[in-house]
């Protein structure tokens, strides 16, 4: 095993670098810009293996990107927050377009006013664009999970983001165990999907179709992304006789008893993870895979340990409504023989979550688990 | 909870204190613990102040949120505001300063708490200026803490602090090389003086 001392975003790109990319594009913004710089400087000593293009713009920088995996190149950006929402349009075409791309997100609030704490509503807000979300809470995690992520892509076709906490992950310097590159090219192979267009066969695509021809197409995509939690969990088998190390579509520690579940995504999991033993009867689930929702792993395990209550840790707040998590947990679980409760704390704004804090919201009259929604700003 | 320990930076942009924190977190780890080193960003510019902070353990679990109840402090410049810098010292804990010209012993330091803690000094502009570390006017402190820090916390020996120095430092080397030993060297204890 090969330790070295890297930033979360230095992990993605050092992952990219294994893989080993066609193309790179990608614009750079903070807290995402040690992703493209280590890029950049892999290329720049000709260790990127593939072409890094310096574009405009997100919007380009996706663009790009999509020209390049319809023509069978396997690409990589990255972006955070104002870049990913000036993305948008590009987002959508890619997943209709059936293209993969690994995209890494690395949260940060979106303005007015101008915030860089890492509030999850950026990715969060791009759920309905067809591409699946990965959430990671630290930079192994980081590391392993972009390298499955092109696997992951290329069987499904469809683009996948992984997602992680601006500076919690980002800007955290941490030991990092770094695959050796022939066995981490071994392992991914070459890309085996088809191009879509070919120079010498002109062709015009993803031309103008009927609402009936779409509403097939959008049927494909969806019960496609459906067999995600199946592929994922699959080559998660696979890199662990490989790398030794492997993760689910949800990881969870349900200590005996424990009739309380804490479920977080990202950063905060790993800090819900260190409190759990100061917490009685408490277990927590790290939701992973955000798209396509894991409604059936997490059903299942609610059932298997007769959970009573969640209480969400919800870094974003969709306005008028709440949680974002908490909502999406809500739709999962109706139906069930004994859904449990849903209790939300509300960290909008990327607030910081530390342990004291989690204690206080679980413990004190008017806690977490007493009320619907909890704002983590009341609590510093 | 495992024992954990728990660092906060407190220097200004340019002084290489994010640098700093990287650096120590690594020889921390080849020294045997697992550590994390992490950094406050915003106004990132020269002269304004930043915060860093490190945590070190033999558990690889740790929490990610900030820092609030450090047990060591380290600060950069005595010039910045020590009340923002002493917030939250947990009960015993240890504050490292760059005491400047006045390593007497006999520094006078507003701490604006009688706490049971104790005061480690070390005069890292004098030794920066020595070993000809500065940016211009601005003299570059880094090394000179990390030999104090890990002198006073045994939690990295001057061997992995110079392995860790070797691996992120490019410019003057060996005039960085020397800075750390010297801080580590002639770091001292001294009495609260509260004004």
């Amino acid at each position: 095993m090969a330790y070295e001392l890297m930033s979360g975003s230095q992990a993605a790109a050092v992952a990219v670098q294994r893989v080993g990319v066609d193309l790179v594009a990608a614009y750079p913004i903070t807290p995402q810009t040690a992703i493209v710089e280590t890029l950049a400087n892999f290329e720049g000593r000709g260790e990127l293996g593939g072409e890094f293009v310096s574009v405009e713009s997100e919007y380009a920088a996706l663009a790009c990107s999509y020209g390049a995996a319809a023509a069978g190149a396997r690409v990589f950006t990255a972006t955070a927050s104002h870049g990913l929402a000036y993305m948008h349009e590009m987002i959508h075409w890619c997943s209709g377009a059936r293209v993969p791309i690994v995209m890494v997100n690395v949260n940060r609030t979106i303005g007015a006013p101008w915030s860089l704490d890492p509030d999850q509503g950026d990715s969060l807000s791009q759920r309905d664009t067809g591409w699946m979300q990965i959430y990671c809470s630290g930079a192994q995690e980081v590391l392993d999970t972009v390298m499955q992520a092109f696997l992951l892509s290329e069987e499904l076709l469809l683009p996948c983001m992984v997602v992680f906490d601006g500076f919690y992950i980002s800007h955290t310097y941490e030991a990092v165990d770094v695959p050796d590159l022939e066995k981490a090219r071994a392992f991914i192979g070459p890309p085996v999907f088809a191009a879509q267009v070919q120079p010498e066969k002109p062709a015009n695509i993803h031309a103008l179709i009927t609402g009936d021809m779409q509403a097939e197409l959008v049927r494909n995509r969806h019960e496609t992304m459906l067999r995600a939690p199946t592929v994922f969990k699959e080559i998660n088998q696979r890199f662990a006789e490989t790398f030794g190390r492997s993760y689910g579509v949800i990881d969870s520690v349900i200590p005996p008893g424990a009739k309380k579940i804490i479920l977080a995504a990202g950063a905060t999991a790993e800090t819900v993870r260190w409190t759990l033993p100061e917490l009685e009867e408490t277990g927590m689930v790290q939701l992973r895979m955000f798209r396509p929702f894991p409604r059936e792993d997490l059903c299942n395990l609610f059932e298997a340990h007769d959970i009573e209550q969640v209480v969400v840790v919800d870094r974003n707040c969709s306005t008028g409504m709440g949680g974002i998590l908490a909502q999406e947990l809500q739709a999962a679980i109706y139906g069930m023989g004994k859904p449990p409760a849903v209790k939300d704390l509300i960290l909008a704004g990327g607030i910081d979550l530390t342990p004291d804090m989690l204690i206080k919201a679980l413990t004190e009259t008017g806690s977490a688990d007493k009320v619907e929604q909890k704002w983590g700003v009341d609590l510093r | 909870m495992e024992e954990m320990f728990e660092f906060r930076l407190h220097g200004r942009g340019g002084q290489g204190i994010v640098v700093a924190a990287s650096i120590f977190a690594e020889a921390v780890f080849l020294d045997g613990y697992y550590a994390r080193a992490f950094s406050l960003f915003g106004a990132e510019r020269r002269g304004a102040p930043v915060t860093a902070f490190i945590r070190a353990g033999k558990n690889r679990l740790m929490p990610r949120s900030r820092i609030y109840n450090p047990d060591y402090i380290v600060v950069f410049d005595s010039s910045l505001n020590m009340d923002t810098s002493m917030a939250g010292l947990k009960e015993g804990g240890t504050l490292l300063i760059n005491s400047g010209e006045d390593d007497s012993g006999n520094l006078v330091i507003n701490t604006g708490m009688d706490a049971n803690f104790k005061i480690y000094t070390v005069n890292a502009t004098g030794i920066a200026w020595k070993h000809k570390l500065a940016v211009g006017s601005f003299p570059m402190v880094n090394t000179v803490m990390l030999g104090a820090m890990g002198a006073i916390s045994g939690l990295a020996s001057l061997d992995s602090l110079v392995t860790s120095i070797k691996k992120r430092v490019t410019a003057k080397l060996d005039a960085n090389i020397s800075a750390a030993a010297e801080g580590y060297d002639s770091v001292k204890e001294v009495e609260h003086l509260v004004t």
